[in-house]
């Protein structure tokens, strides 16, 4: 009987015991995200999802897009608490805060800091992000506290390229020069609301509260950020209740099976990143605009959005994405017509229709998408012929001007010049020393992005994006058939202190508001 | 005994300089740029040629190659083209999961495996010997990530008895906890294997003179099998788990990717979608490494297994 008793007691104790921290508030938050690693840890090389999701809780930029939103008109202070340019938009000041503190002792975060953060980020060596700071004539301290910038010419977005984004992320002179580059890759030193703690690869990335966070104390105190690669297991471990919140599987089917789960909160959030098809105008047929009709013609891209699902990709009305700005509503995308499609074909001598070839990544996302195209194509006469090659050999091939068509899928700073530039400028051209991503070799709105990049009237380099738009569009360079938008799942009782409608680094931003309440 | 020791090393070590060779230009071989993937979708063609400069990857392949050798020589595997950690470190960091997973699964598919196979063997052609061929059949036929998921849905979502991400280790319990399920899914295949190796040569051994003899000489049964008819089946038994670590190890990839847990196999997969090609030929070394030491082990395993069997 006293047996009894003691195993009660034990029990009860462990039952109490275990219930007591359950009921204590959350204070670690644990992110599930789609890789097996973040890659590089530095905020100036990294461009994968994973690490950017990661390294924006680290760092600051000199200003910021206000949390949840995406388009520059919401522009805010953050580490500079203001700012101003001069009438030709080719000088700008930025004043810092005092008083900010880089993590890890590394001292205060200065001017000089800045000069150093900028000049690295437009490094070759040091940058992934160079080319985007080509128009930077000098960065100077002006005093501790102050910035100048000077424009060899005016650029679209001077703002865009020091906030916290890509090469706008600032990191600390002192921690570089100390750890060295290498070094600084494995222990990334910024000042933002989380600091760096441990990187255990394959496994997570573990960030502590910065409590000298300049806009207060982090309510979150650490944040676990786990590597999950598999889809089933990242869901699993959601429902299991070990993760807070999830990356999401791109598709209908993963939103509409999660946003049945008690207590979840599922989010389709900008920046979506757009599917297009480019078609190569220096190989025949497709050389021939009635061919490159024919093809706009053939392909439905409300289909294609039925196909990946409502709830997840919207369809694309421009060849650069909704949001961005200088975003054309109005292009003249023609619309799927297949009977017009044979008789472009026969009136550019196919009457008997044409075979044209793709070499596509096999990453099921987007090849599901090529499947789709592939078939609607079929009926109008055109065969498709896909060859599919693993992800790395893909992004080689293409640039390597090897595929006639080009299926690519990406967000970008929601300036519609770098869309523009990156993919239809005669500079971006693949196969040349400056080539980014122009896999058409489109070349017949160079002088309209060019203008719009050295305009400093908004209206004006609006009007001039759009009317470049207007151009790709009428020369078929490229079909945009449908935007992706970013899939995120988290608990409800996550208050992220902000709504959720975009992030720019295609991860939620954690800020020291963000908290459970329950 | 020590001449075989000693000249089975020598071979490994030509064995492993031929497998360095291969692999260190077969990599090199497979489209796909690590300058490239590095820097991402928005590189231009200059920012991914400054890379491959800062990489070393412009240098003659045959400069490459010799650097390659004498730092494996010297025990350098350099530095990780991807993340710029050492090969060695990222390596040794994950090692650990490995070996305890494949220990274990290899321990739980001898428990299981081995006595089901003599089960099955005593019973032949009766019903437990069909259920036996008929269970390890279907461990044979399933794949990894299937039965993976199946026992995370039971075991984890619906008892919730282990946690789904099996990367635990801050306790004893925890760690146990967190092994359970990986190494039962990983165990399941190998107790598939042994139990039909298993099955078979018992079959035979129990066939033989010397058993019927000791079954005439009046030896219980039970001791026949389990001392007598056992021992001698146990050689094709240590052959096949020699020869399957090498499998079992491949198949951890999958079983580490659905249970979370880091290991060598989700490296060497991460290493080659990134196209680092230094990762790889680390992970090559050790792959070769753990071949030549399990098929050593496995040869000194004979001896120990039938005193009969001699190294030379």
């Amino acid at each position: 009987m006293r047996r009894i008793a003691a195993l009660a007691a034990l029990g009860a104790a462990v039952t109490f015991g275990a219930m007591a921290p359950a009921q204590a508030q959350q204070t670690t938050l644990r992110v599930g995200i789609a890789s097996a690693d973040a890659g590089v840890l530095d905020p100036h090389l990294n461009s994968s999802t994973p690490g950017r999701g990661f390294l924006q809780w680290i760092f600051n930029g000199l200003v910021r897009i206000k949390p949840g939103e995406l388009s520059p008109e919401f522009m805010e202070a953050d580490l500079a608490e203001r700012w101003e340019s001069s009438a030709d938009g080719k000088t700008w000041t930025f004043h810092l805060r005092q008083g900010v503190q880089c993590h890890g002792g590394f001292g205060e975060f200065t001017a000089e800091d800045a000069v150093f953060s900028l000049n690295r980020a437009a490094t070759r060596d040091t940058s992934s992000f160079s080319s985007d700071y080509v128009a930077f004539d000098r960065v100077e301290a002006v005093d501790r506290y102050t910035v100048r910038i000077t424009l060899k010419e005016n650029i679209p977005s001077l703002l865009g390229a020091v906030m916290n984004y890509a090469g706008g992320f600032q990191v600390c002179k002192a921690a570089v020069e100390q750890l060295g580059n290498e070094g600084f890759r494995r222990r990334p030193i910024g000042t933002g609301p989380f600091a760096f703690a441990e990187y255990v690869p394959q496994q997570y990335g573990r960030l502590v509260a910065n409590d000298q966070y300049f806009r207060g104390k982090p309510q979150i105190r650490e944040v676990m950020y786990r590597f999950i690669p598999s889809d089933a297991a990242r869901d699993l471990a959601f429902q299991a209740g070990e993760l807070d919140m999830i990356y999401g599987r791109q598709d209908q089917t993963w939103f509409t099976r999660t946003q049945q789960l008690p207590n979840v909160r599922v989010i389709a959030m900008q920046p979506a990143e757009m599917s297009v098809i480019h078609l190569n105008m220096t190989m025949p047929p497709l050389d021939d605009i009635r061919v490159r009709q024919a093809i706009a013609h053939a392909i439905n891209r409300d289909q294609i959005v039925q196909l990946r699902g409502p709830n997840t990709s919207v369809t694309a009305l421009s060849v650069v994405p909704r949001g961005y700005l200088g975003h054309n509503p109005n292009a003249p995308l023609l619309p799927p017509d297949i009977a017009r499609a044979r008789a472009l074909l026969a009136e550019a001598g196919h009457p008997n229709g044409i075979t044209i070839r793709a070499i596509h990544t096999t990453l099921p996302g987007m090849m599901s998408v090529m499947e789709g195209i592939q078939a609607q194509l079929r009926r109008a006469g055109i065969t498709l012929e896909i060859t599919p090659v693993e992800h790395a050999t893909f992004h080689q091939q293409i640039r390597q001007n090897l595929s006639q068509v080009v299926h690519f899928q990406a967000a970008r700073f929601p300036v519609a010049d770098v869309y523009l530039t990156q993919f239809f400028h005669s500079r971006s051209i693949v196969g040349t020393p400056t080539a980014v991503t122009n896999f058409s070799h489109c070349r017949v709105a160079d002088a309209e992005i060019d203008a719009a990049r050295g305009e400093t009237d908004r209206d004006r380099a609006i009007a001039l994006w759009r009317t470049a738009q207007d151009k790709i569009v009428r020369e078929v360079c490229a079909v945009p058939v449908y935007e992706q938008m970013q899939l995120w799942a988290y608990r409800t009782n996550l208050d992220l202190g902000y709504e959720l409608k975009a992030s720019l680094n295609l991860a939620p931003p954690l800020l020291e508001t963000t908290r459970f309440t329950r | 005994m020590t001449a075989f020791v000693v000249r089975r090393l020598g071979f490994a070590v030509i064995t492993l300089w031929a497998v360095l060779t291969l692999v260190f230009f077969i990599v090199r071989v497979v489209p796909g740029d690590p300058a490239q993937v590095v820097l991402g979708d928005q590189a231009t063609a200059d920012a991914i040629a400054a890379m491959r400069v800062r990489l070393g990857l412009d240098r003659p392949l045959a400069v490459q190659y010799f650097e390659f050798l004498w730092g494996a020589l010297r025990g350098d595997w350099g530095t990780s083209l991807v993340t710029g950690r050492p090969v060695l470190l990222e390596v040794t960091e994950v090692l650990p999961w490995t070996i305890e997973l494949t220990l274990a699964a290899l321990l739980i598919g001898a428990v299981i495996g081995i006595p089901l196979g003599v089960w099955a063997a005593v019973n032949r052609n009766r019903i437990p010997d069909y259920v036996t061929r008929l269970a390890s059949l279907l461990g044979l036929s399933f794949p990894a990530f299937v039965s993976g998921i199946l026992l995370l849905i039971v075991f984890s979502i619906q008892l919730r008895w282990f946690p789904v991400i099996s990367a635990q280790s801050d306790s004893v319990w925890a760690w146990l906890r967190s092994l359970a399920l990986p190494a039962f899914n990983l165990g399941l295949i190998m107790a598939a294997y042994i139990t039909r190796v298993a099955r078979s040569a018992m079959l035979e051994v129990l066939s033989e003179d010397f058993v019927r003899t000791a079954r005439a000489k009046g030896v219980p049964w039970r001791a026949v099998v389990w001392r007598h008819a056992l021992r001698n089946a146990l050689i094709p038994v240590i052959t096949i788990v020699g020869l399957y670590l090498g499998v079992l190890i491949g198949n951890s990839v999958l079983t580490e990717i659905v249970f979370n847990r880091p290991g060598l196999g989700k490296l060497i997969v991460g290493a080659l979608n990134q196209r680092d090609y230094t990762m790889l030929q680390g992970m090559m070394v050790i792959y070769t490494l753990v071949v030549i030491v399990v098929n050593l082990l496995t040869d000194l395993a004979y001896g120990a297994a039938d005193p009969r069997v001699k190294l030379k």
